[in-house]
């Protein structure tokens, strides 16, 4: 006999009550699979199966939803509500997709990739430069990170005197992205504008990094009016954001030091500038000295030379007078003779060394 | 305070540069030169000071983005 206690719906009320017991037991679920039948319908919808070895199921969602590139083959994880459809079929509505593994990962990195890139919004010509001692700058980030701890100490340890507007944000999982767009257009429409926006995460798997590789963040970055400066991972990791970003810095403390001069490294150098100072002047009191040895020198040689002038000069006339002495003339066997030279009258004829009385007995002319 | 009467750290540094320069220019004279090391090595320490002196102001202005 048939039970009639037992509970007789419409088709519709028992689709609904279905959809409301789902809801209430799963308001949300992350299912993971593998993409199959991937497909795009009048450029809004879009449907796949999601399978593994245990089974398939149908999944629906809208192209504005889908921020990460997906295709057949990809493992990806949705984030979905479970539902049955007026015509009974169950499915997940999709809100988040986003790939799962590293394959995956990779996979949909490059798609976007070449994507964006052919947009251009890589593009160098894009880039702007950032202030070189900004005053106030927009740190979005997780506030708990240990890559923003990182940030702002060294920041504090270079420099001084710069206003940081924080937007904490979460930096990993489904809601990072949509978290980071808002905080970039928060930053954006700002009476009082930052000079520069730095987003900032630490290291963390391909899965942890993947916010920065969704497709309206990395617009977002690319269209911010104001310069934007990225650190998201380690050296090697490199994201979407990043490539987007004006100014790509390795990591969060990377990030620092491009945002800020080192402080202690001016001090250094001013140090250094007023040190070459003294040199320069030493220099120029040096040559100073050098120029006026360089007279001096130059005086004492004139002196030198006129006195060699006067010395040779007096030695002639030394010389001269020195021959005209009667003596030395005696010597060379010449005699001088004194007296009246008349015939009959006495001279007196002196040598070098006798003197003799004589007669002058004739005189004539030669 | 006008910037004249309280001059930025830029401002010092760039009358320490111009200062500096003088020592390489065709100005330079040995009987000022001592002035104007004097004067360079007060505006390094006054630079070093206020360098040494400034501290960041870091708020988190908002803590919530879940919302568009």
């Amino acid at each position: 006999m048939e039970n009639t206690n037992n509970l007789r719906l419409g088709v519709g009320d028992f689709i609904a009550l279905t959809n409301q017991t789902l809801e209430y037991a799963y308001p949300t679920v992350e299912v993971e699979g593998e993409v199959a039948s991937f497909k795009v319908n009048q450029g809004k919808y879009v449907f796949f199966d999601l399978k593994d070895e245990g089974g398939s199921v149908g999944c629906f969602m809208t192209v504005w939803q889908l921020r990460v590139p997906i295709e057949d083959g990809m493992k990806v994880i949705v984030t979905a509500t479970p539902k049955l459809t007026q015509w009974g079929k169950f499915s997940l509505t999709v809100r988040v997709v986003r790939p799962s593994g590293e394959g995956s990962l990779k996979k949909s990195f490059e798609l976007l990739r070449a994507k964006l890139e052919k947009e251009g919004l890589f593009a160098n010509e894009r880039k702007r430069p950032l202030p070189t001692v900004p005053k106030h700058v927009a740190d979005i980030s997780s506030t708990q990170a240990a890559g923003y701890a990182d940030f702002i100490k060294i920041i504090n340890d270079r420099w001084g005197g710069l206003q940081v507007d924080v937007g904490h944000v979460q930096v990993q999982g489904a809601d990072a992205p949509d978290q980071i767009v808002q905080a970039l257009k928060y930053f954006n429409s700002q009476e009082n504008l930052p000079e520069v926006i730095v987003i900032i995460r630490g290291g963390g798997s391909a899965d942890d990094l993947s916010a920065f590789n969704d497709e309206l963040l990395v617009r977002e970055i690319a269209a911010s009016r104001i310069p934007t400066l990225v650190g998201v991972g380690h050296e090697v990791d490199i994201s979407l954001a990043d490539m987007a970003a004006d100014v790509r810095a390795a990591t969060p403390s990377n990030a620092a030091q491009i945002l800020v001069p080192d402080k202690q490294e001016i001090i250094r150098q001013v140090q250094r500038q007023l040190g070459s100072v003294l040199p320069r002047v030493e220099r120029v009191v040096a040559e100073e000295q050098a120029g006026v040895k360089r007279q001096l020198e130059h005086a004492f040689e004139r002196i030198d030379s006129r006195y060699e002038q006067y010395f040779d000069g007096f030695s002639s006339l030394r010389r001269v007078i020195r021959e005209l002495d009667p003596s030395k003339v005696l010597q060379r066997g010449y005699a001088l003779i004194r007296g009246t030279i008349a015939e009959g009258s006495v001279i007196e004829i002196e040598k070098q060394d006798i003197l003799i009385t004589a007669e002058v007995r004739h005189v004539s002319k030669k | 305070m006008s910037a004249k009467n309280n001059p930025s750290i830029a401002e010092k540094t760039a009358k320490l540069n111009e200062l500096i320069a003088w020592f390489d220019s065709d100005e330079f004279e040995l009987e000022k030169a001592l002035d104007r090391y004097s004067e360079a090595e007060k505006l390094a320490k006054e630079i070093e000071q206020d360098l040494l002196a400034l501290k960041n102001n870091i708020q988190v202005v908002k803590d919530r983005f879940s919302e568009a």
